[in-house]
């Protein structure tokens, strides 16, 4: 339609013979081919900026949708794909130590992590594109979380029967988990980041957004430049359409730099008091729960301190360092960082408890070892801990969840109004400049 | 098992030497040579004939009254920390293996560790079960992470050489273990199929000494052969028919076939630093077969087996 606007004027003068550049040097010789020319301009860069906003709030838009709705979700899924994994083979190797019948919570507790996994599997699965580093991460954790799950049953099948083999199928299940099933589960947490870092790129559309000011700017320089020319070629110092015209284009960049600037800060804010705490905080618990899982597992082994007893003390460490940068994000006062703070004080006494039960084992109390680590007192205090990093996720989840909302606000409508606005410039600015060029005929 | 003559000493040690002797796998402290040297498990390995690995050390007297160990002895030095640390696995049902009913390990090797706990300290609760790798049980010995490794351990030359054997406290030899629906009469009729036992084993090895050619699968101990044998993974297990009872127990679709193709006399190793515990031990051992104590703990574990036999005949090589 506009296409047909802007050549409407050109036909009479054209010659098929005459060459592109010859054509535009000839019109620039003569007052009406210098209007043609000016509103030739207009109308490009106008349907230009309509292209460009609208692609770039489409942009915008879609990255802002993918991080909130698939990449973020897909990093927290992986969290707890990873953590009720550590935590499944965690409890099985409790409910051993602790001998005879398997205690009932245990057992729930188990199977609870296991439901957790499959369904975060499952809705993950939904998110990752079919080829891929975390497809091929799902695919195995797929197959690898019904082996496990055969070899638990078998564990606990032969336990029930006295058959001394449930302990060796305990610990093919465990080799299964801590060989396959969390290093896995680790790739797909970590692809799932590297998603969500790509998520902020794509949201943010830097490429577009500059490209979209270039041409705003160009569009306000053309409509000014072919005012003045047109004040001073006739004698109407305004020229009322293409005065219009400007002010559209004045209130669309606003607008539109309005909406973006504020998508950004959201952005930022998003990253910086969301997704980073919670790629930390679901860091910590990982770490957590590994501590509890090689302590379980030393003394499943009953071999003194081996090489996961050297694990716990290189995670311990890690740990101690997640929590204090967790606890630097997370001020004092904030309920994140009351919950951090709370985690930290918690964990300290979950090592103390954990150097008693190791003292006890390498003294050769073992049933007392046992016992200690797998009473419901150290059980509380870790159970405390994981815990309390499980309320400051959710609180950074939340925060999450709200600013990627308010990031996303205004980009759909003006994804509408941006194209809009500019094919009104481009149809201002032909009525402006037709009516001066009716005046040659 | 068998009634021992002096001169059947002598053949059995010729079929133990056509069975070969390996010691364990596992890296020993102080004999870095030796880790360099080609892999032990290599069947074409030369055949170590050099001892008589059913021979320990003579006891020296009487055994000392429990809790009054004599100055400057290891057993006084086991006295002194107030409890004997006995290496052993936690899944040979009927050896040592968990209890799952009371989370405790028991069988026939640790009652024979509570047997010397009781020697030293009068109480054969005075015991630290530490559970090692097949594969580990000469380097823990050796390095006195524990005390004493009974564990249906083979006694034999190549061990010999890094650590001290009790006198022979049990005669074992390699079976078979198959499917209850497989036609294998023994370990000759598995050529080709996939048999397991535990990694640093001498069963290990002697797989893969038989003519037939079955392929030898290691595994970190009996327990994880039965998990593969019973998800597919292996065709059979073979090792120590006393072993063999007790997986074929915990799976009645699995049996036991063939003679004997290996002899397998279990000693418990301890440390060749202290040669009076090995004496003490030795002491005890013949006290516990002369009184009766031996046939009651063969009883306690095994009579489900048929009635106790004459226990193994100590020989001594001073």
């Amino acid at each position: 339609m506009s296409t047909a606007q802007l050549d409407r004027p050109v036909p009479p003068v054209a010659k098929p013979s005459g060459g592109v550049l010859h054509r535009v040097s000839r019109l620039r010789q003569t007052s009406p081919g210098r209007l043609q020319l000016i509103l030739a301009g207009l109308v490009a860069l106008g349907l230009l900026t309509g292209l460009v906003a609208g692609l770039t709030t489409a942009s915008a838009g879609a990255g802002t949708a993918d991080l909130g709705n698939r990449a973020q979700p897909l990093l927290v899924e992986a969290e707890t794909i990873y953590s009720a994994l550590a935590d499944a083979d965690t409890t099985a190797a409790q409910a051993f130590l602790a001998g005879g019948l398997e205690p009932t919570e245990l057992t729930r507790r188990y199977e609870d992590d296991l439901d957790r996994a499959s369904t975060a599997l499952t809705s993950a699965a939904r998110r990752t594109p079919e080829t891929g580093r975390s497809a091929d991460a799902i695919r195995q954790l797929s197959a690898d979380v019904s082996r496990y799950a055969a070899l638990v049953a078998s564990a606990r099948a032969n336990n029930r029967q006295g058959l001394p083999v449930g302990a060796a199928y305990l610990s093919s299940a465990s080799t299964l988990s801590r060989e396959s099933l969390q290093p896995q589960a680790q790739v797909l947490f970590q692809a799932a980041q590297d998603e969500v870092d790509d998520g902020y790129r794509a949201a943010r559309s830097s490429w577009w957004t500059a490209l979209l000011v270039l041409l705003l700017l160009a569009l306000l320089a053309a409509l000014v430049l072919a005012q003045r020319h047109l004040s001073r070629s006739t004698r109407r110092t305004f020229n009322v359409p293409l005065v219009v015209a400007t002010a559209v284009t004045l209130v669309l960049a606003l607008g539109a730099g309005g909406v973006l600037i504020s998508q950004r800060a959201h952005l930022t804010e998003a990253d910086t008091e969301g997704s980073w705490p919670v790629a930390l905080l679901a860091e910590t618990r990982i770490a957590a729960l590994r501590e509890r899982g090689d302590e379980a597992l030393t003394l499943a082994a009953r071999s003194g301190e081996s090489a996961l007893e050297a694990d716990f003390d290189e995670t311990t460490g890690r740990l101690d360092e997640l929590l204090a940068d967790a606890a630097e994000i997370m001020p004092d006062g904030t309920a994140a960082g009351d919950s951090v703070r709370s985690a930290t004080q918690g964990h300290r006494n979950y090592v103390s408890a954990h150097d008693a039960v190791r003292k006890l084992d390498n003294g050769g109390d073992y049933d007392g070892a046992v016992a200690l680590a797998i009473g419901s007192r150290t059980s509380k205090t870790f159970t405390g801990v994981t815990d309390d990093i499980g309320r400051a996720l959710q609180n950074r989840k939340d925060v999450f969840s709200d600013e990627i909302g308010a990031a996303g606000r205004g980009l759909g409508p003006l994804t509408v109004l941006g194209p809009l606005l500019a094919l009104l410039v481009c149809g201002l600015a032909v009525a402006g400049i037709r009516a001066r060029l009716e005046e040659y005929r | 098992m068998r009634a021992r003559v002096a001169l059947a000493a002598v053949a059995a040690l010729t079929v133990l030497a056509a069975a070969g002797c390996s010691g364990d796998s596992s890296p020993l402290p102080g004999r870095p040579s030796e880790s360099a040297a080609p892999a032990p498990t290599n069947p074409a390995a030369p055949v170590d004939t050099s001892c008589n690995p059913r021979a320990s050390l003579k006891p020296a007297g009487a055994l000392p009254a429990p809790g009054r160990m004599p100055a400057d002895s290891y057993m006084a030095v086991i006295q002194k920390r107030g409890r004997l640390v006995l290496g052993t696995s936690q899944d040979t049902l009927l050896f040592s293996s968990r209890n799952p009913f009371s989370g405790k390990v028991e069988g026939f090797d640790v009652d024979m560790g509570r047997q010397i706990a009781a020697a030293i300290f009068g109480d054969p609760d005075k015991i630290q079960i530490k559970v090692i790798a097949y594969d580990k049980r000469v380097s823990s010995a050796v390095d006195g992470s524990v005390d004493l490794v009974a564990d249906t351990m083979t006694a034999n030359c190549a061990r010999w050489k890094d650590v001290n054997f009790s006198s022979i406290y049990y005669e074992a030899g390699q079976k078979v273990l198959v499917s209850s629906a497989s036609a294998a009469k023994s370990i000759d009729d598995l050529g080709g199929k996939k048999v397991c036992a535990a990694k640093g084993s001498t069963s290990f090895d002697n797989i893969g000494k038989v003519a037939a050619k079955p392929i030898p699968v290691a595994r970190a101990g009996f327990g994880d052969c039965l998990v593969a044998f019973q998800q597919n993974e292996v065709d059979a297990i073979s090792t120590d028919d006393t072993i063999l009872i007790g997986l074929a127990a915990q799976d009645p679709y699995a049996k036991v076939v063939g003679p004997r193709y290996t002899e397998e006399p279990y000693g418990m190793a301890m440390s060749n630093a202290h040669p009076e515990f090995t004496r003490f031990v030795n002491a005890v051992l013949a006290k516990n077969r002369a009184n009766g104590t031996w046939k009651s703990t063969y009883e306690r574990w095994l009579g489900d087996f048929g009635a106790a036999p004459q226990p193994p005949v100590a020989q001594y090589r001073d």
